[in-house]
């Protein structure tokens, strides 16, 4: 409480003292341009130093301002250097801007503010909205993918899932692995929700001297998301539009019928039964079920915005609307979204404004498991038979593995996932004191989740067939808010710059779930999950226990920057966390951190040289934390799981059972992140060559996450989530940019940037015995992974594969006397004589050392070329799919092709049976490079020139033309070398998603 | 005019102010969240209703998965002469390496078998450890105490036979020093056992009012102790505990064949069985796949064919032995219940006594969810009771159940099943392992039954079972692997 009254007791004084003097104002007017292309610039930030007074620049790149005759003007532009322009009692001022050629007077968006990219001490890069939606992607995520160092974005390939996102390496491992999103001063986890045309501009803050001001969720890195605003003019109309096509590339071929019928015909065999198949050639190529179930997939996005305003007031509104057809065919996705935003400024020192973005969204699903049945149809299965009845499995007895006809699951799968979204925020900004600002901003997220399943009454197949409807409907409610309220104290002094904050934080966030279903009840597409039902209807309401979640925190926080003639720079903050989930014990966290910088470029010294244009070395450390732990984890809970109910009696009655099982920790301690940065960056030739190198150290301690404990203690969920180990990050990052205009006609730029990043684990709770773990997609749930000290984090770890046994001599002279030719030799590692599980051994890391990506731009008169590529190297991934067997399945061609069917036929692939128990053991066959180089994204654009748009009242038509992941290059024989998931299982290949590109057509025409 | 817009300047942040006063007195409170989705354990075990719940929750999971289905077939009932692994030949092949005695430790059967089997192992802690400080009948409370000592034996005895040594776990742990247990020795887990039986023996009622038939009986826990002296070959203990059980009013039902339908669960014949169910809209408590891994394939409201009957099976029933076709569904027939079987498809044959006529499937439920387990019946304590007598030399003594087992069988027909009449001992021994086999033929006794006769080189050598190394199956590997090196491997594994 002290603290709460030093700050307030402050502010008071102020209040107080609060006066003012104003010069004798003039009313200035001026134009904005391109110092290059003399183009107009837009939306500049105009205003007089040291004050609040400020305008923008209109859409003809105009200004009117009031101010004091004696004023200095700051004019500041993203990707501008910054001019500072004395008034002096003149009414007009023009001013070219330089387009980057001191990139370090770009200012930057940071937590809780803005700093010249100068004052940075730590490790922000910056990306342009206008980058990102230019790839016209409907997920602003992936159009990040590749153009920022350091930052690791994983396309999980689940159609419309956002991908994952791990910045410097997995140092958080428990649950969310994303970064923080803040959005408008928001905070979320996830930023599906927006529409990529919407956001301004990007801040990805990675290093903690940045991201401890948002300490209780900063561990994994913070993104920072400004949308749109309005600017002062004309109001300006803009509209975008492409139509797309998504199609399958990279795709995996599966055996044909003939090759599947010979195949499960020798798998059969070799586990003691008769050939399913009589005559296996007979069936020829069969059903390509990938060719049946999937298309060529259509896009269609509209979207139109308005913006403009007055002195007092400016606005920016937009509507978007997007209409995409999934891969597989039924499957649709319509979003509609809404963004609003109005600023206002009554007076000269208050301002206050909101954001307020909706969205509404309707997908018609498609049934999870199709792709997992695509991959393993029958080839001889027909789609449908002679009679126009499906195809039945059941006839061919080809088993449980793959029972089902894919058509038929995509027919009578009837489930709709509607969203409806709000999110918001509001802010009031008073300055008073000239050096003074106080900000209080509130906003928050409100969303309905519905998802909506039926199933008639029907007959396809054996195994997909109904005798009865259901209907079933699934209800999410999320109600978060954030508050939070910062001071702001700027000031210079002679060469002494100041700027601190203080400020305090509170946020709630609350979900909660429940389930209706009723057997036959006829299908109702709308109503409330009690309306849908009919009264007669014999209704099972249940909450779903996991997805009810209710979470709070409040924090303080403060920060000083201090920087000495623009050369020596010391920034400092602290922030002070408490988190429901862990209340109790060790409810709060301190978060603190301190960076230094020195601008060699700004001194005396180097005044005269003519090399660099700007030159910077900084270093950092911060200490943050992660709050993104289940709710109580150290306080055991009651199961009253359903299959837990009692069945006694006759006649027969339920009784509800409720008990224990399950283990929590005695205590769980916040997990902490400490990292250093140090780093260099700087600019050559005049601005044309940019490069920045980081070091940085990270270490967490304490991670969270859950291990596997022993069976015999009877829990029915078998983890221990706790304290469990301390992890290092340690890596460089390096990006180098150049840029160019060798003629008013030709511009062009290119960028790389290069991740290197070690993950060691330093300590396991298990003390010297490893933590195994990944047992989920393997096909007998062995543990495929190993974290062991020394190693990093969650290793492949199994048999090593020596060859195949080719005669049973061969497998009766071997310590494997349980093995049949066609299976695996493994290696006795050991040397003791027999093979156990002793003789397991690290087979590789899915942790990828490597991440680069290449970014290049050419501009040649009216025409606009974007190329992007980006790649892993250095790392491995499970192939899981191919011994996750549970019968007859396809095999891939590869496999097929190169199967071991008979003495001499294969060293390296074994047998059809290659689920059975010994094969499938984790092993050093499912171990491939997960390495890949991709074309991100080709664009090319065209602007039609303007003077005959200008008598149509158009200013800008562009037509443009993109495709991205056109081209990937990989060895890897699964779908797609790009495999997320949970720490112990990472990396384990256990879904079959085809990897797709995507090609787009649009024009953006502003008037 | 200027003073005014100082003055509601000062209004707006004085009222933030006081905000931002007001919310931070109420910090405390305000990170005070309730875990939304459940209730706190601490808030459990306080009053009767919650000890009912807890032994209602025990007695649920004896019908999970690894409980009833994969895990028990695997290791109770594949490695037998009297099944094969059905379903089609490439369908969870790993059933073959118990059936050849090929199994390592890293089939994921072993890894649930075990968990099963300490799940209801915890269940039965909590209430032993939980339910004595509850303020409620206490009657009653000292019956579920009986139950879940029931429940626990039953569940070691199990993993005993499974496994050989185990940990042996019969409090709840204190904290994570006692997360890891190592194997006990099997004496000390066998000691363990008939302590619980003993104990739940004395406290258990002979029966139950109609609303709580399924709760574990004092014939459960004595039946349940006569075969645990049997695997010691305490034989004594065996008569004695048979006897008594002989004397508590069970009596074979009339119709072999019919004891197994839906219809007669909970017979006069049945001793323990775990009690499954369709519960309408609740396909998550209707939850046994215990019919349904073993139904007849390719038929709506059959199953997956798993643990079908063998050749040998058949070939083993005497001339005309009615309970051949009671236990063996053949391919082809149509069953009592009306069922046409297919004539074509995987297996020739599929287990009959887990048979759920098709009509009562239900679109959304396991096929034959509505299908109880029997544990333990009467003919199986006359087996016991005959096997005894005959270790004993009583032999006299031993025709007696045995010819009761048989006359049942033979339904009147005299022209079948004779009675035995030798009163040599080891002629008399042969026959009623014969009668054991085909009585229980297919209901998970089979395979232990042999080993602990100490004739598993003599039935199931052929296949690759070796002395001194099969007698128990392989510690899961995961266990193994999560212990750190606490717990050990069997020999020759």
């Amino acid at each position: 409480m002290k603290r709460i009254f030093t700050i307030s007791g402050l502010m008071l004084l102020l209040l107080f003292c609060y006066d003012a003097a104003f010069a004798q104002n003039v009313t200035l007017k001026g134009k904005i341009t391109d110092g290059k292309t003399g183009e107009a610039l837009i939306g500049v930030s105009v205003s007089v130093k040291g004050t609040t007074i400020g305008t923008q620049t209109d859409v003809s790149g105009a200004f009117t301002l009031k101010v004091p005759g004696n004023a200095t003007l700051s004019i500041a532009y993203i990707g501008y250097a910054t001019q500072e322009v004395a008034v002096n009692g003149q009414t007009t001022i023009n001013v070219a801007l330089q387009p980057q050629t001191n990139e370090l007077q770009q200012v930057v968006v940071i937590g809780y503010g803005t700093q010249r990219k100068l004052d940075v001490t730590g490790s922000i890069a910056t990306v342009k909205g206008a980058d990102v939606a230019k790839q016209a992607s409907p997920n602003a995520l992936s159009g990040l993918q590749g153009k920022v160092s350091g930052v690791q974005i994983t396309n999980n390939g689940t159609p419309g899932k956002s991908p994952d996102i791990t910045i410097r390496g997995l140092g958080t491992i428990y649950g969310n692995t994303k970064p923080l999103f803040v959005v408008d001063g928001v905070w979320y986890d996830d930023i599906s929700f927006l529409n990529p045309q919407d956001i301004e501009s990007f801040s990805i803050l990675k290093d903690a001297s940045s991201t401890a001001i948002y300490g209780i969720r900063a561990a994994n890195g913070v993104v920072l998301i400004g949308t749109k605003r309005g600017t002062k003019g004309k109001p300006v109309i803009n509209y975008n539009g492409y139509v797309g096509l998504q199609a399958v590339t990279n795709q995996v071929k599966m055996a044909n019928a003939n090759e599947y019928a010979t195949a499960v015909n020798e798998l059969s065999a070799l586990n003691g039964g008769d050939p399913i198949f009589s005559n296996p050639s007979s069936y020829g190529k069969g059903t390509d079920w990938y060719k049946q179930i999937l298309r060529k997939a259509f896009t269609t996005n509209h979207e139109a915005s308005i913006s403009g305003g007055t002195d007092k007031y400016t606005y920016n509104y937009s509507f978007g609307y997007l209409n995409q057809d999934g891969l597989a065919k039924t499957n649709n996705y319509q979003r509609y979204t809404v963004h609003l935003s109005n600023d206002f400024k009554p007076t000269k020192n208050l301002k206050f404004g909101y954001t307020a973005s909706g969205l509404s969204d309707v997908s018609r699903d498609v049934n999870g498991d199709i792709f997992h049945q695509l991959f393993g149809a029958a080839p001889t299965l027909p789609v449908r038979k002679a009679d126009g009845s499906y195809g039945d499995p059941n006839d061919y007895g080809t088993g449980d593995g793959n029972n089902y006809n894919p058509q038929a699951t995509i027919d009578f799968f009837n489930q709709r996932t509607k969203n409806k979204r709000f999110t918001y925020n509001a802010y009031g900004e008073v300055t008073f004191l000239k050096n003074f600002k106080f900000k209080s901003s509130f906003g928050g997220d409100i969303s309905q989740n519905e998802v909506r399943g039926y199933s008639p009454q029907y007959f396809a197949t054996l195994k997909q067939q109904s005798n009865k409807t259901n209907l079933d409907i699934n209800h999410t409610d999320v109600r978060n808010w954030i508050w939070e309220n910062t001071l702001t104290y700027d000031v210079k002094i002679k060469d002494h710059k100041i700027t601190a904050l203080v400020g305090y934080s509170a946020q709630n966030y609350r979900t909660k779930q429940i389930d209706g279903k009723a057997d036959n009840v006829p299908y109702v597409k709308n109503g409330s999950i009690r309306s849908s039902f009919p009264d007669t209807a014999n209704i099972n309401f249940f909450p779903t226990p996991g997805s009810q979640a209710h979470n709070r925190a409040l924090s303080q926080f403060a920060r000083v920057n201090y920087s000495f003639k623009d050369r020596y720079l010391l920034n400092a903050s602290i922030r002070h966390d408490g988190a429901s989930q862990f209340y109790g014990q060790h409810t709060y966290g301190n978060f603190p951190s301190i960076g230094a910088g020195w601008v060699i470029t700004n001194e005396d010294f180097m005044k005269n040289q003519k090399v660099f244009s700007s030159l910077k070395v900084r270093g950092s450390w911060g200490k943050i934390g992660n709050s993104g732990v289940p709710i109580n984890p150290t306080v055991q809970v009651i199961a009253t799981d359903p299959y837990l109910t009692g069945l006694f009696g006759n006649p027969l009655k339920t009784y509800p059972g409720a008990s224990i099982n399950s283990i929590v920790p005695p205590s769980i301690v916040w997990e902490n992140t400490a990292s250093s940065d140090f780093g260099i960056e700087g600019g050559l030739f005049d601005g044309k060559l940019t490069f920045e190198g980081d070091y940085y150290d990270r270490k967490t301690e304490h991670a969270i996450f859950a291990i596997p404990v022993a069976g015999s203690l009877g829990t029915s969920n078998s983890s221990l989530i706790g304290n469990q180990a301390t992890i290092q990050n340690k890596g460089w990052e390096f990006s180098l940019g150049w840029r160019d205009n060798p003629s008013k006609d030709f511009t062009y730029s290119i960028s790389g940037n290069l991740g290197i990043n070690t993950n060691k684990v330093l300590n396991v709770i298990t003390g010297q015995n490893p933590i195994y773990d990944g047992g989920e997609g393997i096909a007998n749930g062995a543990l495929a992974t190993r974290t062991v000290v020394g190693q990093p984090i969650g290793q492949f770890y199994g048999y090593k594969v020596t060859g195949i046994f080719q005669t049973a001599q061969q497998v009766a002279a071997s310590k494997q006397p349980g093995a049949a030719p066609g299976d695996f030799i493994y290696q006795d590692t050991n040397n003791d004589g027999i093979l156990d599980s002793r003789d397991r051994v690290a087979l590789g890391s899915p942790l990828p050392k490597y991440n680069y990506g290449i970014n290049t731009s050419f501009t040649y008169k009216n025409f606009d070329l974007a190329l992007d590529f980006q790649g892993v190297a250095g790392v491995s991934v499970y192939n899981a799919n191919i011994a996750y067997r549970f019968g007859n399945e396809n095999f891939t061609q590869d496999f097929y092709e190169h199967r071991w069917h008979g003495a001499g036929t294969s060293n390296t692939y074994p047998s059809v049976n290659v689920g059975k128990n010994s094969n499938a053991a984790p092993n050093s066959f499912y171990v491939e490079s997960g390495a890949y180089f991709r074309m991100r994204n080709a664009q090319l654009g065209y602007t039609i020139p303007g003077n005959f748009l200008k008598k149509l009242n158009i200013s800008k038509v562009r037509i443009y033309a993109n495709a991205q992941n056109a081209i990937n290059l990989f060895g890897y024989k699964g779908f797609s070398p790009e495999i997320g998931g949970d720490v112990g299982s990472r990396g384990i290949d256990a879904s079959v998603y085809p990897l797709f590109a995507t090609y787009n057509f649009g024009v953006n025409v502003t008037f | 005019m200027k003073n005014s817009t100082k003055y509601s300047r000062k209004v707006v942040a004085l009222g933030l102010i006081a905000s931002i006063i007001s919310f931070q007195s109420c910090k405390k409170s305000f990170l005070n969240v309730d875990p939304a989705q459940n209730t706190a354990a601490t808030q459990f075990f306080k009053t009767q209703d919650d000890a009912t719940k807890a032994v209602s929750a025990m007695y649920a999971n004896l019908r999970e998965w690894n409980n009833i289905a994969f895990a028990p077939i695997a290791v109770e009932s594949m490695g037998s002469d009297d099944v094969e692994k059905g379903s089609t030949a490439s369908d969870a092949t790993f059933f073959n390496d118990y059936h050849k005695f090929t199994i390592t430790a890293g089939d994921a059967q072993l890894g649930g078998f075990w968990k099963g089997q300490y799940q209801n192992i915890n269940f039965a802690n909590q209430i032993l450890t939980n339910v004595p400080g509850i303020t409620m009948d206490e009657t009653l409370k000292a019956r579920y105490l009986a139950e879940a000592k029931f429940i626990r034996a039953y569940s070691y005895f199990r993993l005993v036979r499974a496994f050989g040594d185990v940990p042996l776990r019969l409090t709840l742990p204190k904290d994570a020093s006692e997360y890891n247990l190592p194997r006990t020795a099997k004496a000390q887990v066998w000691a363990a056992i008939e302590t619980d039986l003993t104990d739940a023996a004395n406290v258990l009622p002979q029966t139950y009012s109609s609303a709580d038939i399924g709760h574990a009986t004092k014939g459960a826990a004595i039946a349940l102790h006569a075969k645990v002296a049997m695997y010691l070959k305490k034989w004594s203990d065996v008569l004695n505990y048979t006897n008594q059980v002989m004397g508590m009013g069970y009596s074979l039902f009339p119709n072999y064949e019919q004891m197994f339908r839906t219809n007669h669960k909970n017979n006069q014949e049945s001793i323990f069985e775990i009690q499954c169910a369709l519960i309408p809209n609740n396909p998550d408590a209707s939850n046994s796949q215990y019919s349904q891994v073993q139904g007849v394939r390719g038929v709506t409201g059959g199953g997956w064919g798993f643990n079908v009957p063998s050749p040998e099976l058949a070939a083993a029933y005497e001339t005309g032995d009615p309970r051949r076709d009671a236990t063996i569904i053949f391919r082809g027939e149509t069953t009592p219940e009306g069922d046409k079987i297919p004539a074509t498809g995987d297996n020739p044959m599929y287990n009959q006594k887990s048979y759920v006529p098709f009509s009562l499937y239900v679109s959304g439920f396991n096929e034959g969810c509505q299908q109880n387990k029997i544990v333990l019946r009467y003919a199986d304590v006359l087996l016991m009771n005959a096997e005894a007598n005959n270790e004993l030399g009583n032999s006299a003594a031993a025709l007696i159940p045995l010819e009761q087992v048989r006359a049942r069988a033979r339904a009147g027909n005299n022209a079948i099943l004779p009675k035995v009449i030798t009163t040599d001992q080891a002629t008399l021994r042969k026959a009623i392992y014969q009668e054991r086999r085909v009585e229980l033929a297919m209901e998970f006794e089979r395979y232990f039954d042999v080993i602990r006769q100490g004739r598993g080189t003599e039935v199931f050598g052929s296949r690759g079972w070796k002395a001194g190394k099969n007698e128990v199956w392989p510690v899961p590997q995961n266990e193994i692997d999560l212990s750190g090196g606490a717990l050990t491997q069997n020999p020759g594994y």
